[in-house]
C-alpha cells in the first residue's frame, strides 16, 4: 500500500515538474536558432505559399539563414496563430489585419519604427500605428468592384461609358434584366450568402456606406455607427439581388465559387469582386474583356468616386523571439522588398501590388486600373473593415443580409440595420474589457 | 489474482503507470489549466492574468446565444438519442432474425461510421442542399432545416454503431429463455419488453450515454453542415464555445468559462441519465 | 443466431418464415441502397468538373462535366503533399491504437480486479473525460504537448493515448466487469503471473471488445482534426484532415471537385480495413462474447 503510494506520489511529481515549467516557461528560446537566428513566416495567404516557400528557399542558399514558411488553411489564421504563438519556436514572423487585430496580439509585436522595411513604404498610411510607434506593416494593396465582362456588355447593347453613377449602373442591369432571356445572360452573379462565403456583401460592400459615413463625419473610425448610407446600401443590394442570375431566395446555399463560376462562363456581365481574382478571370476571359469599375452606391458626388483600394494586410514581427532571431526576420524583410529577386516574387509571383518604394510594376490589370482612376482625379476609397468592431458584427451582418434575400421587406431590413447599427455598439462594448 | 496484483508494484507499473501518465499529460493537466484559464484574460497561453469571475458573468450579461445553444443542444440531444437508440435497436432485433443477408447489412449500416465528422457534414451538406433547392430553399434559410438536417446526418452516423451494440447484447439472450416464455404463454409484445428489453439493458444503458455525449459534444458536423446559420439558430454548444474564442477580442477567457459550465451540465446530464439506465439494468 | 430448428412447430410456420425472410431481405435491400447512397454520391462527383458538383451532385458525369481522373490528380499532386498526409495519418493511427488497445486494455483490467480508493478514482475519472468537451482543454493541451516535445507523429500517440483513454476505458472496464474472475483464478491455480493470465487468458477473452474499441479510436483518429493541427508541428507534419482542409483556399476558392476526391482517398482504405475486418467483428458478436 505505501509503495503504492509512493508510486503515485512520484508520478504526480514527475507531471507536476511538466506543469511547473509551462508556467514559467514564457516562449523563449526558439528552436535551431544559431548566431545566425532563423525566421518563422506563419502566411496568411493560401495561394501564395509556393511561392513564399521559393522564396524562402532561395534566401536560405543566399545568406545561409533558414527561413521557415508555414500556411494557415483559409479562414483558420487566428486558430493557427493563438495555437502557434504560444508554443516554444513560436514565428517570428506574423500577421494583423488592422488596428483591431492588432489590438488583439500588441504585447507581441516588435515595434518597428526604426526597422529598413517601415522605411522602405512609399506611403505612411501603410505603417500600422498605435501610441505612436509602429507595429505592422502593409505589405500588399488589394483593390476590389465591380467586374464587368466588356463584351457581354456591348452585346447587350451598353458601354462602360454609360456608366458614371448608380442611376446609369441601375439602368443598364435593370435593362439587362429585361432582355435577359433574349440575351441568354443576366446583370450580376449571384451574391453568394452561404456564411463563410458573405463577405463580398458584409464586409467589402458593407464598407461603401461606412466610407461615405466617416467621409461626412470626417472620422476614420466609430464606436457608434449611426447607419447613415444604409438606404444607398440597400438599394445597391437589392440591385444585386434583383438583377442575379440566382433567385434571391436560395442566394444562401451559393458560394464566391459559384458566382466566380458564373461570371467565368458568361452568364452574368457584373461581377463584385477585387484584384485576386485577376489570375483566374483573366485566364478565361482575357484582359481585354475585362475591366473593374467602381461600385455606385448613389451617393452624392460619387462620380468622383474610385475603386476601393487598401490593405488588411499587415507584417509584424514577433517581440517575444530570440533576438537574434528578431535581428535575422528584420534583415530578411529588408530582402524581401529590396532585392531584386524579392521584389520579382511579390510582383510577379504572388501578383501583390506592394506599398515600396523598389517595387516592381504590377502585372495586376485591376491594379493598373486603380491606378488609373486615381491619376484620372478619381479619389479611392479606402477599407475600413479594420475598423468594424469583431467578426461576430460581420457574421451577424451576413445573417442579416441572408434572412433579408429570402424575404425582402421593411420588416428584415430592420433586421439588417439592427445588425449594422446597434450590433456595432453592442460589439464595441462587448471587445472593451 | 488481486492480492498477487496488489501486493507486487511491477504490475501497478506495468498495468495502470502507462495510461495514468498519459492521462495525466494528455487530460488531467490541460483540464485544471483550462479551469484556471477560465478565470483569466488571455490570448495564448503565455499571457493569462487572472481576473476572477469575470468571464462567468460576461456570458450572461453580454451574450444571448449561449442560452439559446443550450436549449437547441439539449433539444436536439434527447431527440437524437431516442431516435438513433429506438431505430437502432430495431434494427438490431431485425438483424438478428435468421434471413437472408443480415450480414451484409449490417456492413451496410456501420458504414457511415468509418467517416469522419468534417466529411459526414461536407457530404450531406452537398445532398441536402441538393435536394432543398429544388424547393427553393437551402439549408441555413430556417433553423428547423438545419436541425432536421443534423438529425439526420447523426441518424445515419450512428446507428450503425449501436445497432452493433445492440446486437451484441441480444445475442447474449438465451433462446431457451424465450422459449420457456412463450411456452408459457407470453406473446412477442411480452417477451420483448419482459425479457429482452431488461436483458440487453447494460447495452442501452452505454448507448444511451454514448449517443447523448456525443449529441451534446457534436462540433464538426455542426461546423460544416450549418455553421450554426441562419442567425446562431442552429448553433450547438461546442460551437457556440468554439466561435467565442476567435469572433471577439479578449472573449477566450469567456469562451473557455462557456466550455467549463458546458461539462458541468453535460456531466450532470451523463450521471443522471446512467442512474436512471443503470437503476434498470437486470443482473 | 437463433434457427428454426429449435422451434418445435409445424411445417406451415417455417413455410410463413421462409417468406417473411424474403420480405426482409428485400426490404433490407432497399434500405441499404439509400444508406449507402451518400458515399456513392461523393464517389460519383469525384469525376465530375466541380462547377457541375455543386450545380447539380445528383447527376452522373456526362460528356460535359466529366474530367475522368484530373480531380485525384490536383488531390494527390497539389503542394500540399497529400502522400505525405497520408503517411502521417497512417503512422499516427496505428501507433495511436495499438498503444490505446495495449495500455487501456492492461489498465482497465487492473483498474476492475484490484479493489481501492485509487483505481476507483482513477476509473471514474475517466469516465468524467469522456464528458468534457475538447474546446475546453484545446489551449492547455497545446502548451503542454509544446513543453513535453509530444508534437511529432511517433509520439503523439501518447496524447491520443491520455485524450482518448476514457472511451477505451469505459468499455473496456464495462466488458471486464460482465465477466466473473473465476477462469483468471484458475489460471492463477495453474501457476500463471498476472502477467501471463493476462495475455493467455483475459486477453483473448477479450478479443470482440478489443475490436470494437479498435474500431472506436481508428475512426476518430484517423478523422480528427483539431487536436493535430494544435498539436502537431504542422508545418513539417500535416494528417490528410489538415491537407483537405486546404483545398478551401483563400477567398472563397472551394475545391470541391479535389474535395471529393480527396473524401474517396481518405474513405477507401478505412473501407478496406473494416470489410476485413467485417469477419472478425462478426464472429466476435456471434459468439455472443460482447455483453453491454
Amino acid at each position: 500500500m505505501k509503495k503504492r503510494l509512493a508510486l503515485i506520489l512520484a508520478s504526480a511529481m514527475l507531471v507536476s515538474s511538466a506543469v511547473c515549467s509551462l508556467t514559467s516557461c514564457n516562449g523563449g528560446g526558439a528552436g535551431g536558432s544559431s548566431a545566425k537566428g532563423h525566421v518563422y513566416y506563419l502566411n496568411f495567404k493560401p495561394e501564395q505559399d509556393k511561392a513564399w516557400q521559393d522564396l524562402a528557399a532561395e534566401y536560405t542558399e543566399e545568406t545561409g539563414v533558414t527561413v521557415d514558411v508555414e500556411t494557415a488553411a483559409d479562414g483558420k489564421y487566428e486558430e493557427t496563430l493563438s495555437a502557434a504563438m504560444a508554443r516554444s519556436d513560436a514565428p517570428t514572423l506574423f500577421q494583423v489585419n488592422g488596428p483591431v487585430g492588432l489590438a488583439n496580439w500588441k504585447d507581441y509585436c516588435y515595434d518597428l519604427s526604426d526597422a529598413a522595411v517601415t522605411k522602405e513604404l512609399t506611403n505612411d498610411a501603410y505603417a500600422l500605428k498605435a501610441d505612436g510607434k509602429t507595429y505592422g506593416v502593409g505589405y500588399v494593396t488589394e483593390t476590389y468592384g465591380i467586374i464587368v465582362n466588356k463584351k457581354l456588355l456591348s452585346d447587350a447593347g451598353h458601354s462602360l461609358d454609360e456608366i458614371k453613377d448608380f442611376d446609369s449602373l441601375k439602368a443598364v442591369a435593370e435593362d439587362i434584366t429585361a432582355n435577359s432571356a433574349k440575351l441568354g445572360f443576366s446583370a450580376f452573379t449571384n451574391a453568394s450568402l452561404k456564411s463563410g462565403d458573405d463577405w463580398r456583401m458584409q464586409t467589402h460592400l458593407a464598407n461603401l456606406p461606412i466610407y461615405y459615413e466617416y467621409k461626412a463625419d470626417g472620422i476614420s473610425s466609430t464606436d457608434a455607427i449611426k447607419g447613415t448610407y444604409l438606404d444607398n446600401y440597400r438599394a445597391i443590394f437589392d440591385l444585386y439581388l434583383n438583377n442575379s442570375t440566382c433567385d434571391p431566395k436560395i442566394v444562401t446555399s451559393k458560394t464566391v465559387d459559384d458566382a466566380r463560376a458564373e461570371f467565368i462562363s458568361g452568364q452574368a456581365v457584373f461581377y463584385q469582386n477585387g484584384s485576386w481574382e485577376y489570375a483566374r478571370v483573366s485566364e478565361a476571359l482575357g484582359d481585354d474583356n475585362l475591366a473593374m469599375i467602381p461600385i455606385y452606391i448613389g451617393v452624392e458626388g460619387e462620380e468622383n468616386q474610385g475603386l476601393c483600394t487598401g490593405t488588411e494586410n499587415y507584417w509584424t514581427v514577433n517581440c517575444n523571439a530570440a533576438e537574434e532571431d528578431i535581428q535575422a526576420t528584420l534583415d530578411f524583410l529588408e530582402w524581401v522588398v529590396t532585392s531584386d529577386k524579392g521584389t520579382d516574387a511579390l510582383a510577379n509571383k504572388m501578383n501583390f501590388v506592394s506599398p515600396f518604394k523598389k517595387a516592381k510594376e504590377a502585372t495586376n490589370l485591376f491594379e493598373k486600373m486603380s491606378i488609373d482612376y486615381t491619376s484620372s482625379g478619381k479619389t479611392a476609397v479606402s477599407w475600413n473593415f479594420a475598423t468594424m468592431p469583431s467578426e461576430a458584427w460581420k457574421t451577424e451582418l451576413g445573417s442579416a443580409l441572408a434572412v433579408y434575400a429570402a424575404n425582402p421587406t421593411d420588416d428584415t431590413w430592420a433586421g439588417v440595420k439592427e445588425a449594422f447599427v446597434d450590433n456595432w455598439a453592442a460589439e464595441v462594448a462587448k471587445s472593451k474589457k | 489474482m488481486e492480492k498477487t496484483m496488489k501486493k507486487n508494484p511491477l504490475y501497478f507499473c506495468l498495468f495502470l503507470l502507462p495510461t495514468l501518465l498519459a492521462f495525466m499529460i494528455g487530460f488531467v493537466i490541460p483540464f485544471g489549466m483550462g479551469i484556471y484559464l477560465s478565470l483569466c484574460d488571455f490570448n495564448t497561453v503565455n499571457d493569462a492574468k487572472f481576473v476572477g469571475v469575470e468571464n462567468y458573468m460576461q456570458i450572461f450579461q453580454g451574450d444571448d446565444t449561449f442560452v439559446h445553444s443550450f436549449w437547441f443542444t439539449a433539444l436536439f440531444a434527447v431527440i437524437s438519442t431516442v431516435a438513433i437508440n429506438v431505430i437502432a435497436f430495431m434494427v438490431a432485433v431485425l438483424l438478428t432474425k435468421n434471413f437472408g443477408g443480415t450480414n451484409l447489412f449490417r456492413t451496410v449500416f456501420f458504414m457511415p461510421n468509418l467517416l469522419g465528422g468534417v466529411l459526414l457534414g461536407t457530404i450531406w451538406k452537398v445532398l441536402l442542399n441538393g435536394v432543398l433547392v429544388m424547393f427553393k430553399e437551402t439549408l441555413t434559410t430556417k433553423g428547423v432545416y438545419g436541425f432536421i438536417g443534423l438529425l439526420i446526418l447523426i441518424i445515419w452516423q450512428q446507428v450503425g454503431y449501436m445497432m452493433i451494440i445492440y446486437v451484441a447484447g441480444l445475442q447474449g439472450v438465451s433462446d431457451d429463455l424465450k422459449e420457456a416464455a412463450r411456452i408459457d404463454g407470453a406473446n412477442n409484445r411480452q417477451i420483448l419488453f419482459k425479457i429482452t428489453i431488461p436483458l440487453v439493458m447494460p447495452s442501452i444503458s452505454m448507448c444511451t450515454f454514448l449517443s447523448i455525449t456525443n449529441g451534446f459534444k457534436l462540433f464538426d458536423q455542426n461546423l460544416t453542415l450549418t455553421g450554426g446559420e441562419p442567425m446562431h439558430n442552429t448553433e450547438m454548444l461546442a460551437l457556440n464555445i468554439y466561435n467565442s474564442f476567435y469572433d471577439r477580442i479578449g472573449w477566450k477567457g469567456v469562451g473557455q468559462a462557456k466550455a467549463v459550465i458546458f461539462f458541468l451540465l453535460v456531466g450532470l446530464i451523463a450521471i443522471v441519465q446512467l442512474k436512471l439506465t443503470q437503476s434498470k439494468e437486470a443482473d | 443466431m437463433e434457427s428454426t430448428k429449435k422451434l418445435k412447430t409445424a411445417d406451415e410456420i417455417k413455410i410463413k418464415r421462409k417468406k417473411s425472410d424474403i420480405i426482409f431481405t428485400i426490404v433490407f435491400s432497399i434500405i441499404s441502397v439509400f444508406w449507402v447512397y451518400p458515399l456513392i454520391m461523393v464517389l460519383i462527383n469525384s469525376f465530375k468538373e466541380k462547377m457541375y458538383i455543386s450545380l447539380n451532385p445528383f447527376s452522373l458525369p456526362d460528356a460535359e462535366s466529366s474530367v475522368g481522373l484530373a480531380n485525384y490528380d490536383q488531390a494527390v499532386n497539389t503542394q500540399m503533399n497529400f502522400m505525405a498526409g497520408m503517411w502521417n495519418s497512417l503512422v499516427i493511427t496505428v501507433l495511436s491504437v495499438f498503444l490505446i488497445l495495449l495500455c487501456t486494455s492492461m489498465c482497465a483490467y487492473y483498474v476492475t480486479r484490484v479493489n481501492t480508493w485509487y483505481t476507483k478514482v482513477f476509473y471514474y475519472l475517466c469516465l468524467f473525460s469522456m464528458i468534457v468537451p475538447f474546446q475546453m482543454i484545446m489551449f492547455p493541451l497545446s502548451k503542454v504537448t509544446d513543453v513535453l516535445q509530444l508534437n511529432t507523429p511517433y509520439v503523439i500517440p501518447i496524447v491520443y493515448l491520455g485524450f482518448g483513454a476514457g472511451t477505451a476505458m469505459f468499455m473496456f472496464g464495462n466488458f471486464l466487469k460482465s465477466i466473473p474472475p473465476d477462469i483468471e483464478e484458475a489460471a492463477m491455480i495453474d501457476g500463471c503471473d498476472p502477467i501471463k493470465t493476462f495475455f493467455l487468458v483475459v486477453l483473448p477473452i477479450m478479443k470482440p471488445t478489443v475490436i470494437s474499441v479498435g474500431i472506436l479510436e481508428t475512426m476518430w483518429i484517423w478523422n480528427d482534426y483539431l487536436l493535430p493541427y494544435l498539436v502537431l508541428k504542422t508545418r513539417l507534419y500535416k494528417t490528410v484532415p489538415i491537407v483537405v482542409q486546404y483545398f478551401q483556399g483563400g477567398y472563397g476558392r472551394v475545391e470541391w471537385g479535389a474535395i471529393m476526391a480527396s473524401m474517396v482517398i481518405t474513405i477507401t482504405p478505412i473501407v478496406i480495413l473494416y470489410l476485413f475486418l467485417q469477419k472478425y467483428i462478426i464472429k466476435g458478436v456471434l459468439s455472443g462474447a460482447v455483453k453491454g
